[in-house]
């Protein structure tokens, strides 16, 4: 029998499972290794009680969140965190890095807006143990789909564990650093194949930081290039700044 | 007093859910609660840099990133002062486009037309119509690449940075993409029959529209704000002015309204403002249909979409082909960072959207200001919601909620953008 599976969103903007339907080609086949359970998203229906494999989407800012993904763990035997947002609180987890309560203010003023049970952006794995990780922000269609094969098959997670920087010099690109620009390439997961520095940007480490990188070495590097070697730590506020670490 | 409530709509971007009150079989109240949580943008981008904010804001949506990314790379422009070229303006048309084709083709197939066909999803079509589902692959996929071939990937562009692009894609790979743009036409003229055969109700909204018009172009890259009702056209920059947000108890998204009424942003204001800017198939299209222009009835904004989508197919063969003829850079020129404050606008599939920033001699973001489309149009589908309720309260449960799920998609909501 088909796994059931579920997409659940939490706080995100959806790029994520915007990205699974980005796979056109071969959309109709991955959903014809599953029986699609529940999706907001793409599908009319509710949650099921039952279901076996749980997609998770977004960081956890609520108390509600929490809630579902207990729910979740509960329900589901394998558990999968989609996206940065979900497996290091990534851009949502910005917001977590000076008074959060203030933030409220700036955005609504002394308004009161629905806001309920509202809590620091965490990742997922803050509440619930996770299984398998497709990291990125958005991710990359075909990794979800070799993830999620993975996960059906009961092959262990595989993600990838070191730095970038290695793919990256075969692309023959140009070392930013080498050009007095801050890159994240020393410090971030590969898998990528490098994108935004083939395309001319640094990277900003997206994909998570390394279970294998030696942070106090990469800011010994940043200073030798001549750069404030605290721009690393920075830099990776952007998508880690609850600097969640999955090994 | 009975409640009838829709949670987690289904097929529309984000969490919301429908809230219908009834006393005594009559409609009493009817609410769209936005639930979805927020993030905060506004205050998450003060003390970063000045070139930090379009990554953060893009990550606002996964379905119109281009246009949070280009909004806020304008809006940054304008307090620096920094005028890009021609070729960096088309391109950024053409990565803004690729997001059309790709936002209409999913909220129209996907999103909306299961609800025409009485099917959950637009998924078991597959077996049943192969052809529209391939159809709507075809279009989807189309933009994707458009926006991958300029932007780096579909999803939060990379290339885009504050003066220009940080790298082009080739002049064969566009003349590639020109050459597919135009054999879509076909495809995107057929959906575009397809939603007129769909029978809507003849309901008319009481709001305002308002959406950027140009006196050159099609307005989405850049153009003043006009309001058909009030007949008015002011700079976007200065939408603070017109435009007024207030916090409303039920929703995590505020609601706007212009000179206190409430009004609608999107594709049926569009072709309302500019249907005369409309490129040649697409003008027909819209006439052979028999869709007159101005139009009140929001439903209608589902082939005004489609509508568009012909425009942008046409249209954006047409940007390659000048854009491939320009020469000049996209490479960002030197720039003085300075202390300033600059606001924005385009057209993002959803409706217009407006992006302001104040920025200190360091470079760094002092405060921010987003509006999205969906905002600005919750006030005005929630009066929507409250006239049509009652003239459909006499159905059976399961079609009143799926007229009124009808009616929310029509406005194709991005709850998500809406709470930012
Ligand atoms: S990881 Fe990025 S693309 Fe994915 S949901 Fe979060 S913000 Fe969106
Ligand atoms: S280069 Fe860095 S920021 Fe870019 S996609 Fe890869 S990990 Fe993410």
């Amino acid at each position: 029998m088909a796994p059931r599976v579920a997409i659940i969103g939490l706080a995100s903007d959806f790029g994520c499972q915007v990205q699974v339907t980005n796979m056109e080609d071969h959309l109709l086949d991955v959903l014809g290794l599953m029986d699609l359970s529940y999706w907001q998203l793409a599908s009319s229906g509710h949650l099921p009680d039952e279901y076996d494999v749980a997609v998770i989407e977004g960081a956890v800012t609520t108390a509600d969140h929490a809630e579902a993904l207990l729910k979740a763990r509960e329900t589901a035997a394998v558990v999968i965190a989609i996206g940065s947002c979900a497996i290091t609180g990534g851009i949502p987890a910005l917001a977590g890095t000076a008074d959060y309560d203030a933030r409220y203010g700036v955005v609504y003023g002394d308004g009161v807006a629905v806001a309920r049970g509202r809590q620091l952006p965490a990742p997922v794995s803050s509440v619930i143990e996770v299984d398998y990780h497709v990291p990125g922000c958005p991710i990359d269609p075909a990794e979800f789909v070799t993830v999620l094969s993975r996960a059906i098959m009961g092959l262990k997670d595989d993600m990838p564990r070191d730095p970038m920087c290695a793919i990256c010099k075969t692309q023959e690109n140009v070392c930013f650093l080498d050009r007095g620009r801050a890159c994240l390439g020393l410090v971030t997961r590969t898998g990528c194949t490098a994108k935004c520095v083939t395309l001319g940007r640094p990277c900003t480490g997206c994909r998570g930081i390394s279970p294998e990188a030696n942070i106090p070495a990469a800011r010994l590097v940043y200073a030798e290039k001549g750069l404030d070697p605290l721009e690393l730590d920075r830099l990776f506020d952007l998508y880690n700044a609850a600097r969640e670490v999955v090994v | 007093m009975s409640t009838l409530t829709v949670e987690h709509v289904a097929r529309i971007e984000g969490h919301g859910t429908i809230t219908v009150e009834m006393e005594s079989g009559v409609v009493s109240d009817v609410r769209m609660d936005v639930i979805e949580a927020a993030r905060f943008f506004e205050s998450m981008v003060v003390g970063r840099r000045f070139d930090e904010v379009s990554l953060i804001t893009s990550r606002i949506c996964g379905i119109c990133s281009p246009n949070h990314a280009l909004t806020s790379l304008k809006a940054v422009e304008a307090a620096f002062g920094i005028e890009v070229s021609e070729r960096t303006e088309l391109l950024r048309k053409l990565f803004v486009y690729g997001s059309y084709l790709q936002n209409h083709a999913t909220h129209l197939y996907v999103f909306a037309a299961p609800d025409f066909v009485g099917l959950p999803s637009v998924f078991p079509l597959a077996q049943t119509h192969p052809d529209i589902v391939e159809r709507a692959l075809r279009i989807k996929k189309t933009g994707n690449d458009l926006t991958t071939l300029i932007g780096g990937r579909p999803v939060h562009p990379i290339t885009a940075v504050v003066g220009g692009f940080s790298a082009e894609p080739s002049a064969s790979d566009l003349r590639a993409m020109a050459v597919r743009l135009e054999a879509l036409v076909a495809d995107t003229v057929a959906t575009a029959e397809l939603f007129q055969s769909f029978e809507v109700p003849s309901f008319e909204t009481s709001g305002e529209m308002l959406a950027l018009v140009d006196d050159d172009d099609y307005a989405i890259y850049d153009g003043e704000t006009a309001a058909l009702d009030a007949g008015w056209r002011r700079p976007a920059a200065e939408y603070r002015q017109f435009i007024a947000e207030t916090v409303v108890g039920h929703s995590n998204a505020k609601h706007s309204t212009v000179a206190g009424r409430t009004f609608m942003v999107g594709s049926l204001p569009r072709i309302n403002l500019s249907s005369d800017r409309l490129m040649p198939r697409a003008a027909k299209t819209l006439a052979t249909l028999g869709i007159a222009a101005p139009s009140r009835n929001t439903f209608l904004n589902n082939v005004c979409q489609a509508v568009e989508l012909v425009d942008a197919a046409e249209r954006c063969a047409m940007y390659i082909d000048r854009l491939l003829g320009v020469g000049g850079s996209t490479a960002p020129q030197p720039f003085t960072i300075k202390a300033g404050s600059g606001a924005a606008a385009s057209e993002a599939p959803r409706g217009t959207l407006y992006h302001a920033y104040s920025i200190d001699d360091d470079g760094i973001v002092v405060a921010g200001d987003v509006i999205t489309p969906t905002a600005q149009n919750l006030g005005n589908l929630e009066a929507d919601m409250r006239a049509y309720a009652p003239t459909i309260a006499h159905l059976p449960k399961d079609e009143f909620i799926l007229s009124m799920e009808k009616l929310v998609r029509a406005y194709d909501p991005c709850l998500s953008c809406s709470v930012h």
